[in-house]
């Protein structure tokens, strides 16, 4: 395969110190996520996803290998190079509590255009299109205490592919989300992942998430069970 | 940083102070409280010192005294000024940039004596006065000190104004005479009949005893030193001239070389200074005091609003933003803070100061009897002075206050471990 990967690791490993004791969180994963790939890691409750989803956004530094996305290697980059690299290439969707509490929806969503200084039409412009593409358009006035939990998961969906990323990584999306509400929202980001491309590494136990998977990682005990590819990457 | 980047995160800090308007309130509350006892001990305080120095220049020798070098140590005619001096001393004091911060001048004649009555002999500090300028300048002579007769008037020959337990040491009373003996100019013991012709009271038992006023002329005849004085004494228009004046005097008269010292208060009075210093030294220590009350209080807001908002810095830090910026929307935070409660106060410390006591602060009440020290009679209401330095000087250190104290949550900030704080708790 010629294309060059959204991330890829090589031998990642993560051990916590815990009251003296050396956890392995994760152990050896090596992988590469392809550009419009919508991977789906399951495994059990303390297999590691979390954390190996912290290392893919280089929000954690690894104990061992290297972890590269387009290409840049992340052990290697300063605490500065590092946020800028979060802020141009990676997006992120957390469980709950995304979204900054002082900021308007539209705020929150056009935050990275914002720092990376786009002139405010070409903002409100992109953040109306996406609006409207994943169905919160008019409530972009809104602060995130006056939305509700879907809608504000939208927002942080919003604000994570804005910008165009290499890769949007997502740590159970869903979890707080009935599971009409979680469709929706599932929908919404496989919408994207085919209409524009988008690269999406979700962390999940939701069954209806697994389902959509295109490809499947099963993580046990910090390492890869199983990796299995169910169809083609979207490209945009 | 770019102007983009700046502009969201005073956007961010700003909001954060308007969201958390309870904190805020209570941080800038605490701070302006600071402020507004701040500014309140400030222009007290000054306000006082200036009515120390302005009694005890006036008591004493003036802002600024002008005296043979010597004069101060042996206090012997040998040691005075003559017409020479007199004569550069006077253009000096003519001069525009100095006469624009000055008030009163008067010379004096004085020497250490004996008065002496039928009854007793008694040491004193025989000051030969010009009656008109010195009536403005030591203040002896007003009503209020007067317990009988007058005070000297131009023409006056043989007449002396005595204190009150002087008169009552001699047996003196209005129109009594008395012999004053000295050193003359050629060393000789040399004695002058006075009568009395006011007595005074100022309530310090060293100068009602031992301070006897004399008319100039009278004194420079009695001792031979033609038209020579041994101190010009200078009153300026406020205390806070004093080194200007002291600056452009030298400049025209010369250092102590030339025959003539020019002596700031500070020099002329050393227990006055070392009195206002330590008053001063209180004062600062009470502000210290204030100040890291008012620190702590700000530090354990802002702390406790960064520990509470861990999992929003987390967001932040995974939105790109580098430690450094996060640390910068929380100092911003205190900044603001520390501005709005900053300004607020010194403007609330000034009304309030202003609508207690612009007309004084009478603490007579609190008081036996007179306030004296050093030889100097306090008035008891003290009138709050009000000065830019102070507006600037309470809003500098509020600032540096605050400045330190949005440092260490700022810091703290920067300790926020993302992938800890994404960690989700319901
Ligand atoms: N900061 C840490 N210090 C010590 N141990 C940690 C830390 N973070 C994670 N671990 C441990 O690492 C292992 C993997 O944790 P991780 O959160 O990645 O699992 P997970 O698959 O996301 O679990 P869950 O499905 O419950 O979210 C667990 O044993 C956990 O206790
Ligand atoms: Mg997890």
């Amino acid at each position: 395969m010629s294309e060059q990967p959204a991330v890829r690791t090589s031998d990642v490993w993560k051990v916590f110190e815990h009251d003296g004791i050396a956890v392995e969180a994760v152990r050896g994963v090596t992988l590469e996520i392809l550009p419009g790939e919508f991977v789906v890691m399951a495994g059990p409750s303390g297999s590691g996803k979390t954390t190996l989803l912290n290392l893919l956004g280089g929000l954690t530094q690894p104990t061992r290998g290297k972890v590269w996305i387009d290409g840049a290697d992340l052990t290697t980059l300063s605490e500065r190079a590092l946020a800028r690299l979060r802020l141009e290439r990676v997006g992120f969707v957390f469980q709950a509590y995304n979204l900054l509490p002082v900021l308007t929806a539209r705020e929150n969503a056009e935050f990275s255009l914002l720092l990376q200084g786009m002139a405010e039409d070409e903002r409100h412009r992109m953040v109306g299109e996406l609006f409207e593409r994943i169905g919160i358009a008019g409530l972009e006035d809104r602060r995130p205490a006056k939305l509700s939990g879907g809608q504000q998961q939208r927002v942080a969906v919003a604000r994570a592919v804005v910008g165009a990323p290499a890769l949007v990584l997502a740590d159970e999306p869903t979890a707080n989300l009935d599971s009409a509400t979680s469709l929706a929202l599932l929908d919404v980001m496989a919408n994207l992942n085919r209409e524009l491309g988008t690269t999406f590494v979700f962390a999940t136990h939701d069954p209806q998430l697994m389902e959509r998977a295109q490809r499947l990682i099963r993580l046990v005990d910090g390492a890869v069970a199983l990796d299995e590819r169910r169809s083609a990457p979207a490209s945009p | 940083m770019t102007r983009s980047r700046r502009g969201v995160l005073l956007r961010l800090a700003r909001r954060n102070v308007v969201r958390q308007w309870r904190r805020s309130l209570l941080t800038g509350m605490a701070m302006m409280l600071g402020v507004v006892a701040l500014v309140m001990a400030r222009t007290i305080g000054d306000g006082a010192h200036e009515d120390w120095i302005d009694s005890g220049v006036r008591m004493g020798t003036g802002h600024v005294t002008l005296q043979h070098p010597q004069f101060r140590f042996s206090r012997k005619l040998d040691h005075r000024l003559p017409a020479a001096a007199r004569a550069r001393i006077a253009a000096a004091l003519e001069a525009p940039e100095v006469a624009s911060l000055v008030a009163q001048v008067t010379p004096r004649l004085e020497m250490m004596g004996l008065a002496n009555s039928p009854t007793a002999a008694v040491p004193v500090n025989i000051i030969g006065v010009e009656s008109e300028g010195e009536a403005r300048f030591s203040q002896l002579g007003v009503e209020q000190r007067r317990v009988g007769g007058r005070y000297l008037e131009p023409g006056d020959r043989l007449h002396a104004y005595v204190g009150e337990r002087l008169a009552q040491r001699l047996d003196l009373g209005l129109g009594s005479r008395l012999v004053l003996t000295a050193q003359d100019a050629s060393g000789e013991i040399a004695g002058q009949l006075v009568r009395v012709v006011g007595i005074y009271r100022t309530g310090v038992p060293e100068v009602d005893e031992a301070v006897v006023h004399i008319p100039l002329a009278t004194a420079q005849e009695w001792l031979g030193v033609e038209d020579d004085v041994t101190t010009v004494a200078v009153l300026l228009t406020s205390a806070w001239g004093v080194p200007r004046a002291l600056r452009r005097l030298r400049a025209r008269i010369g250092e102590e070389g030339d025959g003539i010292a020019v002596l700031g208060w500070r020099q002329a009075m050393p227990e006055l200074d070392a009195a206002i210093k330590l008053d001063d030294f209180w004062g600062y220590v009470f502000n210290v005091v204030l100040f890291v009350i008012v620190a702590l209080a700000i530090v354990n807001t802002i702390l406790m609003s960064v520990l509470y908002r861990t999992r929003e810095f987390g967001v932040l830090r995974a939105l790109g933003l580098t430690k450094r910026e996060t640390a910068t929307v929380v100092f911003t935070e205190g900044m603001i803070l520390t501005a709005v409660a900053g300004m607020v106060g010194v403007v609330l410390g000034f009304a309030v100061t202003w609508l207690l006591w612009h007309d004084g602060l009478d603490y007579s009440g609190a008081l036996e009897g007179e306030l004296t020290f050093s030889g100097v009679v306090l008035d008891t209401v003290v009138v709050p002075v009000f000065r830019r330095v102070q507006v600037v000087m309470s809003l500098g250190s509020i600032v540096i206050v605050g400045l330190l104290a949005s440092l260490y949550p700022a810091y703290r900030a920067t300790r926020i471990d993302v992938a800890e704080a994404m960690k989700f708790e319901a």
